[in-house]
């Protein structure tokens, strides 16, 4: 049946898809208003402040003048605080013609600090000559220092960046305009093969959108061929928890010496302390963790990994050794080889994650023993991906991770658990 | 008289297809008037279904405009094909599938379109809900987290 523009798109499962027609004149419109800010703010910054500045360096004339009055001017701010400027009044002879002014820079601009502004006045003496620079175009503007001020360049930033983003906004709204989804989509793809800085060009136009095994097959093992990365570092993970902790209850903290102090003097806030218990409770639970989390990172020592070969095909055996050093007794240590499906999605404002394990197989596990100091427990052994499996995938939204788990139940340590991402590429075929 | 529609036939009845294998077919627009069609545009492409905000990809993409001087023919079938790329292979997960289809779009003009897809699959992966993979204890696991 055909269709027309909607200004309601269909139903999609449970999500409802916008018009695509008023969906791409809200992003043109969008970043039409951002690129009109920056191009208004651009030229107001270019014509009252930068231009100006670049003729007093460049066109004025040097001449000479005689200070007759000096005094700090003083403005107000829209908040009512208080705004400085050095003034002073010059008299200069052009042509015949006798000019009397009150001037500094060519900026003309009040700032907050009298007393910077006092010490520049004071250098100024009443009644002696100084060098001036005059404006050949209008011989009534002159100024007593030139230079350029750092602030008015760092100001160009703002207004570019709008520049930027609306002009890059609007481009990208044209290119899309009126075309459907699959030409969209086509015109991305042609662009994404352009890009001069990618490492992964061969292996995006071999396998589209399978991650490159670049990062994982840089590193050579001792044992085999490739030492894996781990897939988030436990320092960093460590440093994350840390600032979390210390955001929470240093926020919590604020309101817990109130409290405290309100049970002090005598007069109890009830309200206040009931109200922070449980975000006292959370944050005691996040101190906890990291605590948990410090003793993880520092007592057990680094678990390595390495495979024969990488990127991974099904229906083949490779060989892998571990190695955990560390000084502990073993309750059990496993390797798993897992496939976890992962869609994020948009809700609101919100941006959701939600994954799901869809493969999950033992490739190792011992229980029961020791590690010794200076003397890593190292196993190896031989992990297989299934010929019937998914290979890795990527795209904006969904992905497919295949990982490699090390699990480990220490005595007196809590357990814990490093990941380290493995690519799969389809089954070869023949 | 019958309304108007794009009928898609793929050469290969069974629908399923290798990397590398070449997919070819046909379609025809039936019941439009020539003189309506402003463009037409077919394309291979894949696109994701499930948890996740929908992602497209285009593996191959044509397209005729009247304005560009191209002719349609209306009467007879219009073949197309394409060589497969290596991946994405179609694929039934939990929370996230992958779907390939061949996809014709008519521009009919005054912002009307008509769509025809024909759903193929490429590659023989099984649906993870029916795999005969290992799933340990706590099948589908999965957790959900939310950033601002």
């Amino acid at each position: 049946m055909p269709r027309g523009i909607r200004v309601y798109g269909k139903k999609r499962g449970n999500r409802r898809t916008g018009s695509r027609a008023i969906g791409s004149a809200g992003e043109a419109l969008f970043f039409a208003v951002f690129l009109l800010l920056g191009c208004v703010g651009l030229a107001v910054i270019l014509v009252t402040l930068v231009l100006p500045e670049w003729r007093a360096n460049h066109e004025f004339v040097r001449h000479t003048c005689t200070v007759l009055d000096r005094r700090v001017a003083k403005d107000t701010d829209g908040e009512g605080a208080s705004l400085y400027r050095p003034e002073i009044q010059i008299e200069y002879e052009i042509g015949g013609q006798t000019y009397r002014i009150w001037t500094y820079d060519i900026s003309k601009a009040y700032s907050s600090g009298r007393s910077g502004k006092q010490a520049i006045v004071n250098r100024f003496e009443v009644g002696r000559e100084y060098a001036c620079w005059y404006d050949p175009a209008d011989p009534n503007t002159a100024v007593l220092v030139r230079g350029y001020t750092w602030w008015v360049w760092l100001l160009l930033i703002v207004p570019i960046s709008f520049v930027l983003i609306g002009g890059g906004g609007c481009i990208h709204a044209a290119l899309h305009w009126g075309k459907s989804a699959e030409r969209s989509a086509a015109i991305t793809r042609r662009a994404s093969q352009l890009d001069l800085f990618d490492r992964d060009g061969r292996n995006r136009d071999e396998y589209p959108n399978i991650p490159a095994a670049t990062d994982m097959t840089n590193s050579p093992g001792t044992t085999l061929a490739f030492r894996l990365p781990i897939g988030t570092s436990p320092a960093w993970a460590l440093f994350a928890v840390l600032i979390a902790c210390l955001f929470w209850n240093g926020i919590v903290s604020v309101f817990v010496v109130i409290a405290v102090n309100s049970h002090l003097e005598g007069d109890p806030e009830w309200f206040l302390t009931i109200f922070i218990i449980p975000f006292v409770l959370v944050g005691i639970g996040l101190i906890v963790y990291f605590i948990r989390q410090l003793l993880v990172t520092t007592g057990i020592g680094p678990t390595l990994l390495e495979i024969s070969d990488h990127p991974l095909h099904p229906d083949e055996e490779y060989e892998l050794f571990v190695s955990q050093s560390g000084r502990l007794t073993i309750n059990s240590l496993e390797v798993l080889l897992m496939c976890r499906e992962k869609a994020s999605y948009r809700q609101g404002t919100d941006t959701r994650t939600e994954t799901r394990d869809v493969y999950r197989q033992q490739v190792f596990l011992r229980e029961g023993f020791e590690v010794y100091r200076g003397m890593p427990f190292e196993v190896q052994c031989d992990v297989g991906v299934p010929a019937e499996a998914m290979h890795s995938f990527k795209s904006d939204h969904n992905e497919i991770n295949w990982k490699l788990v090390v699990k480990g139940d220490v005595q007196g340590w809590p357990d814990y658990e490093r990941s380290f991402p493995v690519i799969v590429y389809p089954k070869a075929e023949g | 008289m019958n309304a108007p529609r794009v009928i898609i036939r793929l050469d290969d009845d069974d629908r399923v297809y290798q990397p590398g294998d070449t997919l070819s077919g046909e379609y025809v627009l039936e019941s439009i008037p020539p003189e309506r069609v402003k463009a037409v545009e077919v394309s291979s492409l894949w696109c994701t279904e499930g948890k996740g905000d929908e992602d497209l990809a285009v593996h191959d993409f044509r397209r005729s405009a009247a304005e560009n001087g191209d002719w349609f023919s209306h009467n007879r079938p219009q073949r197309f094909n394409s060589t497969l790329p290596n991946s994405p292979l179609s694929y039934d997960g939990l929370i996230v599938k992958v779907r390939w289809c061949v996809r014709v779009r008519v521009f009919l003009g005054r912002g009307k379109e008509l769509l025809g897809e024909m759903p193929f699959r490429l590659g023989s992966v099984p649906a993870a809900s029916q795999s005969p993979l290992p799933l340990g204890e706590g099948d589908g696991e999965g957790k959900s987290e939310q950033t601002a």
